[in-house]
């Protein structure tokens, strides 16, 4: 274990931890845009930054990455890393007025669109929560094209993505609603593809596209096509369900 | 030519370097024809081969006496074609194919005029150690490498010298990197060493992203054995049994010769298993990028030899401990790389004693830009950029006046003429606001505005983004729309307050060195030409005649009436009669400049606008 100050209060955490997680375990407030708990961190947003203090030498980190390795103390609201947040929702509320997160990080640190910098506005902050989401399943249908300001998410050759199994966990992830989806009936819509829905045979919940089951079945070795998943199935809360009350019963 | 043998051990290659020494070859007068990226612009090819051919003419016996190659970059690019005849050291340049007899009669029977590198003033003042074999040797024969004291190093260092004392020598040496940061890569070297890994690898950065730059590029065409040999033994030193060589892919020459010399030292058994049966593996693969300034980024390097995409990673692992597919990693420049060698087999002493206390050595740079004379420039460090200005690049061209000099490629600064008596280091030119960066020295005369400067180095910077994160994607474009309107005449008051603020913390910000240090070239004309900024900003007003609309023609009394600018006017705005001091109506002036740099007796000066 290490000890490691932060604003003041010194806790004992386990080596590697990240200093947003150190900061959190204490009930310190820290915001995050491109971290999401369940994702592998990027650190591309730059809004946790906080300073560190490693023997003397101050530098602002990313804390959602930074490590704890050995004794440091960490100052999470200083006039430096206040003013290096209050840029950073500058840059993004000029390029991002309608995104209801980034709206309510302007208010907080106080900062208003500069009409004079106002570029096209998009909802898009570009933090990669959908595209780390995606390869995180295994599916590798989105990723960022273009480069500088005009990176922006997008299938491969902006056409409908091949490798797309509707799964929807980019939606899920994205801070701004930027991706969106339309479930009609038994079909769902994303990405400029259409899939079938399937329905759990017990609650009648739709509970997840057929590609996608055939995916997470392919993951599992098995060899699945999207027609084997023609036969009803149970969602997950159906199985849960039966499985415990299987135990319950204690027969 | 000599059999190519498989050298099983130090001796083999001692007795190999003997017999290639004894070949009778030093006796062969060369003529070296520069074949460089430059050389072959200007025609060099044409030369070599109307040489070849005009030897093929000669007889037998005499023929013999020269021997005609294709040489490697000396650096003075301008003046191509340049031919070489060794060893008398006789330089020639801008020769043409008709040429030939000429060159062959000089080789053959001696130039009275003797025209040595000591009577060019641009060579003369160099002190030329990396870049010593560039031009007098074949560069895809590494006999010729090893005549001219090739691999003789890496002899020692296998032979003499342990892994330690090879780290130990170079941080001795006080070597710090080419590439940019100027750190102390002895200090890299010896934290490799220590981390423990059955993988480690050493990297070569050969991308070379600086608009203007050209020292690794000439190097890894015209010597690129010096840059395999430095690898090697780094290789040994840090126990990494497998080097990378990442070069960008427009320099399809350094690429091939260092392919050559990669393949060529693996015949000679210099590379591969066992090598000189010392017990140590090590080979070499070259990496081909697609050229994005951010690549150079070491972790941006490390992704794109990986097969991601080349953009930075957030590091706060040092790539010693986990670099390369998580493994101990040395990344350095092409020139950090071939200045190990010349530590080696000279000792780290020898290295000191020319440069200064905290950055030993010497450094090269490409001159480039309002001087006179432009190319590469290998100085000891310390030297004064007025001596590389004016002594070796001959002062400003068209006899203007100087106004800045730019160094450290797109992120480093602008320096004014109260700066040029500063000694060229690293730790210099950082105090004085700008940096070393690879090398890149970009002379501005008074016809340039350091507002545009400033703009058009931004403006590249967003380009080169990779908008990976905030503060760089959205903040150099920020910066880029002001400069972009105050250099349009729309600039508003506190402009300049405002870039300063982002300017600090961009560099707090920023995930990686591009975005870091962006804001560089801003800074340091604030700091230095901060009346420019204002007088855009306040008065519309830009002095060097460069932003349109932003001056208007004033001719002065100087004019002799030739009335060039009166017929170039686009909106006649210029009146007069001939052998007349013309005027300009500057209410119809619309300052776009075209009548500047035609007037003979240089009379027309940027002027401010009248007040609407
Ligand atoms: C945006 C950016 C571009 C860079 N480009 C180069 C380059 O083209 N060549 C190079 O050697 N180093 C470049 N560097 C520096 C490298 O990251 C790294 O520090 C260097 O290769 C280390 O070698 P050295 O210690 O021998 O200088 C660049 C750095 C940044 C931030
Ligand atoms: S679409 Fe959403 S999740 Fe994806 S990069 Fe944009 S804001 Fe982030
Ligand atoms: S600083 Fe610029 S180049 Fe570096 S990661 Fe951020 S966006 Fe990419
Ligand atoms: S949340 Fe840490 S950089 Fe985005």
């Amino acid at each position: 274990m290490i000890g490691v100050t932060i604003d003041g209060r010194t806790i004992a955490v386990e080596e590697g931890t990240t200093l947003l997680d150190a900061a959190r375990s204490i009930g310190i407030k820290i915001p995050t845009l491109c971290h999401h708990d369940g994702l592998p961190p990027d650190g591309n947003c730059r809004l946790c930054a906080v300073e560190v203090d490693e023997r003397g030498r101050k530098k602002l980190v990313s804390s959602c990455m930074y490590p704890i390795k050995s004794e440091i103390s960490a100052d999470t609201k200083n006039e430096r890393v206040i003013a290096a947040r209050r840029f950073v929702v500058q840059l993004l509320i000029n390029r991002n007025p309608k995104a209801i997160a980034i709206g309510e990080l302007a208010k907080e640190y106080g900062v208003v669109r500069e009409e004079r910098f106002a570029l096209e506005a998009d909802l898009c902050v570009r933090c990669g929560r959908c595209v780390r989401a995606c390869e995180s399943n295994g599916t590798d249908a989105i990723g960022m094209a273009r480069a500088g300001f005009e990176r922006y998410v997008a299938a491969p050759y902006d056409e409908a993505p091949e490798s797309c199994v509707g799964c929807a966990s980019c939606a899920e992830v994205c801070p701004t609603g930027k991706i969106t989806y339309k479930d009609d009936g038994l079909i769902r819509k994303i990405w400029n593809r259409t899939f079938d829905l399937a329905v759990c045979r017990r609650c009648g919940s739709r509970y997840a596209t057929k590609e996608q089951l055939a995916h997470i079945g392919r993951l599992g070795a098995a060899n699945i096509a999207v027609e084997d998943i023609d036969e009803p199935r149970l969602c997950d809360k159906c199985r849960k369900a039966i499985y415990t009350a299987k135990f319950k019963t204690g027969s | 030519m000599m059999e190519t043998p498989k050298l099983l051990s130090l001796d083999a290659l001692r007795e190999y370097r003997r017999g290639v020494i004894s070949d009778g070859m030093d006796k062969v007068t060369g003529i070296w024809v520069c074949c460089g990226t430059g050389c072959l612009a200007w025609g060099s090819a044409g030369v070599l081969e109307a040489i070849k051919k005009h030897i093929g003419t000669i007889s037998a016996d005499i023929a013999v006496g020269v021997r005609c190659e294709a040489g490697g970059c000396h650096g003075q690019c301008e003046r191509g074609p340049i031919v070489e005849i060794t060893p008398h050291g006789w330089v020639y340049h801008k020769t043409r194919p008709q040429d030939a007899e000429k060159l062959v009669r000089f080789a053959l029977e001696g130039d009275p005029a003797s025209p040595t590198e000591d009577k060019n003033p641009f060579t003369a003042k160099q002190e030329k150690r990396v870049l010593s074999r560039m031009g007098k040797m074949s560069p895809t024969s590494i006999t010729d490498y090893i005549r001219n004291d090739g691999y003789e190093a890496l002899e020692k260092a296998l032979g003499e010298m342990s892994p330690e004392e090879i780290c130990r020598a170079v941080s001795s040496s006080g070597l710090r990197g080419r590439g940019g940061g100027g750190f102390k890569t002895g200090t890299k070297w010896e934290a490799c060493r220590r981390s423990k890994s059955g993988v480690k690898y050493v990297l070569v950065n050969g991308d070379e992203g600086d608009p203007g730059a050209f020292m690794d590029r000439s190097l890894m065409e015209g010597d690129p054995h010096s840059v395999i040999e430095g690898l090697i033994i780094g290789g040994y030193a840090m126990e990494a049994s497998d080097g990378y060589i990442y070069v960008r892919n427009e320099y399809p020459q350094a690429i091939k010769h260092l392919q050559k010399a990669i393949d060529d030292a693996r015949e000679l058994g210099l590379l591969g298993e066992n090598i000189l049966g010392t017990g140590f593996d090590f080979d070499i693969a070259i990496c081909r990028g697609g050229g994005a300034f951010v690549c150079g980024e070491s972790t941006a390097l490390m992704a794109s030899i990986e097969g991601r995409a080349g953009t930075p990673r957030v590091k706060y692992i040092r790539s010693t401990e986990r670099g390369l597919w998580d493994k101990p990693t040395v990344l350095n420049n092409v020139e950090t790389w071939a200045n190990v060698p010349l530590i080696v087999r000279n000792g780290a002493e020898w290295f000191r004693d020319i440069g200064t206390e905290g950055s030993p050595g010497t450094k090269i740079f490409a001159l480039v830009g309002k001087v006179e004379n432009t190319g590469l420039v290998e100085v000891p460090m310390g030297t004064t950029l007025r001596r590389v200005i004016y002594d070796i690049g001959g002062g400003i061209k068209k006899k203007r006046s100087f106004k800045a000099v730019q160094t450290g490629g797109p992120s480093g600064g602008c320096l004014p003429e109260s700066a040029l008596d500063i000694g060229i280091d690293f730790d210099s030119l950082t105090a004085a606001g700008s940096m070393m960066g690879s090398g890149g020295m970009i002379v501005m005369d008074d016809r340039t505005c350091m507002v545009d400067v400033a703009r058009y180095f931004i403006d590249f910077l967003v380009g080169e983004s990779c908008g990976k994160c905030v503060p760089c994607r959205e903040g150099v474009k920020k910066m880029s729309l002001i400069l972009n309107d105050i250099t349009a005449g729309r600039g508003v008051q506190g402009d300049v307050e405002t870039l300063g603020e982002m300017a600090r913390s961009l560099a707090d910000t920023a995930l990686c060195g591009l975005g870091q240090s962006a804001p560089n070239p801003v800074l340091s004309t604030i700091k230095y030409f901060r009346e420019e900024y204002d007088e855009h900003v306040r008065d519309g007003f830009c002095r060097a005649g460069v932003c349109r609309g932003m001056f208007a023609a004033g001719i002065s009394e100087s004019c002799v009436g030739c009335g060039v600018c009166r017929k170039s006017c686009p909106v006649s705005a210029i009146n007069g009669e001939v052998k007349r001091r013309h005027m300009v109506d500057k209410s119809r002036c619309i300052g776009c400049g075209s009548c500047f740099d035609l007037c003979p007796a240089r009379a027309i000066t940027p002027e401010r606008r009248p007040q609407k």
